[in-house]
């Protein structure tokens, strides 16, 4: 028996959402755009935000809701992240925490 | 007016149910909650109530800890709640529950209509609203994916998957209804509160004229065996590639897979 | 609509906020508990390890019927390069009596268990109902907005976790710095009880906790691994400027860890059951806002409350001590029929007296010596180097440890350097 690595889509796969039909992530396109280090791309657990075509796209629905990319883009981005709790028992539901 | 008892069930929550070692489902500790479609019947009750006037109570035929479960119907816009508890921890079939059921009804009163979820999501029967319709003798709608009243009647459209069908029914009736009937409301923290001080009966069977072996003689579907079964995900990502190439690709994934059919 | 008041409404029902609550309803005051998640828990995620004795004080013998995991009687402080590990091992058998030291727990249970007290002592609980923001009268907190609706109270206890998205509305602090918070990832890895108890070597009901200091491919942070009944929690803690910089992705950064021998085979066989994350504010003291204004009081995590003393991570124990302060601050205040900041400050003094902010003065030199990348790259090397030389026996002449040492550390670190950074360990701690 070995231990082996998981996908980040696997491990995601494992958790428990109740997704909401509404984002509790905007992104500022305008500011975005202008932003060069992209921080959000590497600091995320969940790798919510992805490029594609050049075009910053995110899944709100994989958070884990832990803050991190608010921090990292406000402090090494351009501050185009809002973050806001999802709405009432929306969002990751932890089983074990 | 219109005087409304919507039927809920106090559901496992399928998505924590485990499978042991030999096979077995694990219910120990599973959480429970109202199941989604009977939110949507609450919901139909709330929007009638908000257009015609009248009354909405919520029953449910489950465990002592379904007072929880009501709470979220009470926030959502019932005005009182009802739970008749029972003995056998969800064992019981769909005539047992039926039977709880309309004993309850019988005691809350009168009523114009009677609504329900078209099937629970754990057991998936969908028997119950037909059942409890045929139990008190009432006309039953359903499927329906639309609901008003109109003179006294109800007029819903029901959901035959390859066609609609739009009827009218006179009240007393009950009506099953479909996921797509409407989005229920997430309840606002004043809402909440505003529940908390609803009245909550509890019933026993007892109370009702019933018993837990009277209960067990009309329960006639015996389970024999409960058995997990996993299904493997195929786990099949399409990435990088342009959207029609995409869409192509899953479409004729989904064909093979036999989900889709022509 | 008809106003909504209440003595006190307190935000997130983790440990700071249930104490908190737990301890105002027992004393009769109308307490809203308000929660976000769908129950108290779900949104909760820890290493992790409760120490004991402070939650013994508001809840006695709450081992007796709190879901605990473990008692943690095997404390392990490991040292990692990429291949090898050294290992400091303290068992203390004392630790599996009452009352304990730390058990490990898992918060979504845990928090349910706490939630329950506050709610049996008199609290109304509402779950599933997210705080958009605070009602504001002329700087003064005068309740809390959620979607439409306005609630109001006497004072809010603020105990909404790290995030703190409230503190910042109340202008009590500002951006955060990247360089101060680290976000924490976990994986809750499945392992039948009794290959826990023989794999760690420990007793029926007790577990092992290990803080590992390395092999993080330079990032600042390290990792943890703690027992659970029939479970593991590994995961990592990574400091965001440092990812920023590395551009590093911390969800590669786990499972790249999990391949350390050393890891790798404590948790093999097991099953990942779940994956989470959670930022931790590491700055220590400096990084408190201000504790309370008119009608509001900052506690647990939401307030940065958490010792980092290299070995252990301390938060949940320093949660419930702010809970209870600010219950007892609430409690003054009301006696006084005044909830302005000049009575609220009675908050931060019983923070002075019971220990959380003395202790985290007594460690504010830790931050700083994070910031030392040695701690977290060379140092770790240089041991596990030094060992596996002091091990190996080659049919070569041999040297004696300090000479070895001095070898290796060529190129990596110079003399100076290194008693200077051990003076600083020395001074920190």
């Amino acid at each position: 028996m070995s231990v082996e690595k998981l996908t980040l889509d696997k491990r995601l796969g494992l958790n428990k959402y109740e997704i909401d039909s509404e984002s509790h992530i905007e992104v500022r396109e305008e500011l975005c755009r202008e932003c060069e280090t992209k921080v959000c791309l590497y600091v995320c657990p969940a790798e919510v935000y992805k490029l594609e075509d050049d075009k910053l796209v995110y899944s709100y629905e994989d958070c884990l809701e832990c803050g991190t990319c608010v921090i990292a883009c406000r402090g090494g981005g351009r501050g185009a992240i809002t973050w806001k709790n999802p709405r009432g028992g929306f969002g990751i539901v932890y089983r074990y925490g | 007016m219109v005087d409304i008892i919507v039927c809920a069930k106090y559901a496992w929550d399928v998505a924590e149910i485990k499978i042991d070692p030999s096979g077995k489902p694990v219910l120990e500790g599973v959480p429970r909650r109202i199941s989604d479609i009977d939110k949507n019947a609450m919901e139909a009750a709330v929007n009638l109530k908000e257009k015609h006037g009248g009354t909405i109570k919520a029953l449910c035929f489950g465990p002592a800890s379904a007072k929880d479960g009501l709470k979220e119907l009470l926030a959502m816009g019932a005005d009182e709640a009802y739970v008749v508890e029972d003995p056998s921890g969800g064992m019981l079939d769909t005539a047992a529950t039926v039977e709880a059921l309309a004993a309850a009804i019988q005691k809350m009163g009168s009523f114009d209509l009677i609504l329900c979820g078209e099937a629970t999501t754990d057991g998936y029967t969908g028997q119950v609203g037909p059942r409890l319709a045929g139990k008190l003798g009432i006309p039953q709608v359903t499927y329906a994916r639309s609901l008003s009243l109109e003179d006294g009647s109800v007029v819903a459209e029901r959901d035959l998957e390859d066609a609609y069908i739009t009827v009218k029914v006179s009240m007393p009736a009950l009506v099953s209804v479909t996921r797509e009937i409407n989005v229920p409301r997430i309840p606002s923290l004043m809402a909440i509160l505003k529940a908390s001080k609803k009245p909550m009966t509890t019933w026993k069977l007892e109370d009702l004229g019933l018993s837990k072996e009277k209960l067990e003689e009309v329960s006639t579907l015996k389970t024999v065996k409960l058995e997990g079964f996993a299904v493997e995900r195929k786990r099949l990502i399409i990435k990088e590639k342009p959207v029609e190439e995409a869409v192509q690709e899953l479409v004729s994934n989904l064909l093979k897979e036999k989900v889709l059919g022509v | 609509m008809a106003e909504e008041k209440f003595d006190v409404i307190v935000v997130g029902a983790g440990p700071a906020g249930s104490t908190a609550a737990y301890m105002l309803a027992k004393e009769g005051l109308s307490v809203l508990l308000v929660e976000r998640g769908r129950q108290a828990g779900a949104k909760n995620m820890t290493g992790g390890i409760i120490y004991s004795r402070i939650v013994h004080e508001v809840f006695p013998r709450f081992w007796e019927e709190a879901p605990v995991e473990r008692a943690i009687t095997s404390y392990n402080i490991v040292f990692l390069n990429g291949r090898s590990a050294l290992t400091l091992n303290f068992k203390c058998p004392r630790f599996a009596d009452p009352p304990y030291n730390a058990f490990s727990v898992l918060r979504a249970k845990f928090d349910q268990w706490m939630a329950g007290k506050a709610e049996e002592a008199g609290a109304m609980i509402v779950t599933g109902a997210t705080v958009d923001d605070l009602v504001m009268e002329d700087g003064k907190v005068k309740g809390i907005r959620s979607g439409g609706d306005e609630i109001f109270a006497d004072v809010v206890i603020d105990a909404e976790g790290a995030k703190s998205l409230l503190v910042e509305k109340a202008g009590l602090r500002g951006d955060f710095n990247p360089a101060d918070v680290s976000v924490g990832v976990k994986e809750v890895v499945e392992l039948p009880e009794e290959v826990i108890d023989e794999r760690f070597a420990v007793g029926k009901g007790e577990g092992a906790a290990f803080t590992l200091i390395g092999g993080l491919q330079g990032v600042v942070g390290g990792g943890f691994l703690y027992t659970n009944k029939s479970s593991l929690s590994l995961g990592i803690v990574a400091r965001i400027d440092s990812l920023m910089e590395k551009k590093v992705k911390v969800h590669e950064l786990i499972e790249d860890y999990k391949m350390h021998p050393y890891i790798s085979r404590l948790i093999e066989g097991g099953s990942i059951v779940e994956y989470s994350a959670a930022i931790l504010h590491e700055r220590g003291l400096r990084q408190v806002p201000k504790l309370y204004t008119d009608g509001f009081l900052v506690t647990g995590s939401a307030a940065c409350l958490l010792i980092n003393n290299l070995f252990t991570l301390r938060g949940m124990d320093l949660a419930v001590a702010s809970g209870a302060a600010a219950a007892k601050a609430v409690l003054r205040a009301k006696q006084k029929g005044d909830f302005s900041a000049s009575t609220l400050s009675a908050y931060e003094s019983f923070l002075r007296e019971n220990f959380v902010l003395t202790d985290m003065e007594t460690f504010s030199r830790v931050p700083d010596l994070m910031d030392n990348r040695r701690v977290f790259t060379v140092y770790p090397e240089l041991l596990c180097l030094l060992m596996e030389s002091l091990f190996s026996v080659h049919p070569a002449p041999t040297m004696k440890a300090f000479r070895r040492l001095r070898e290796l550390m060529k190129g990596r670190v110079g003399l100076f350097e290194a008693l200077g950074d051990l003076f600083k360990v020395y001074r920190a701690l």
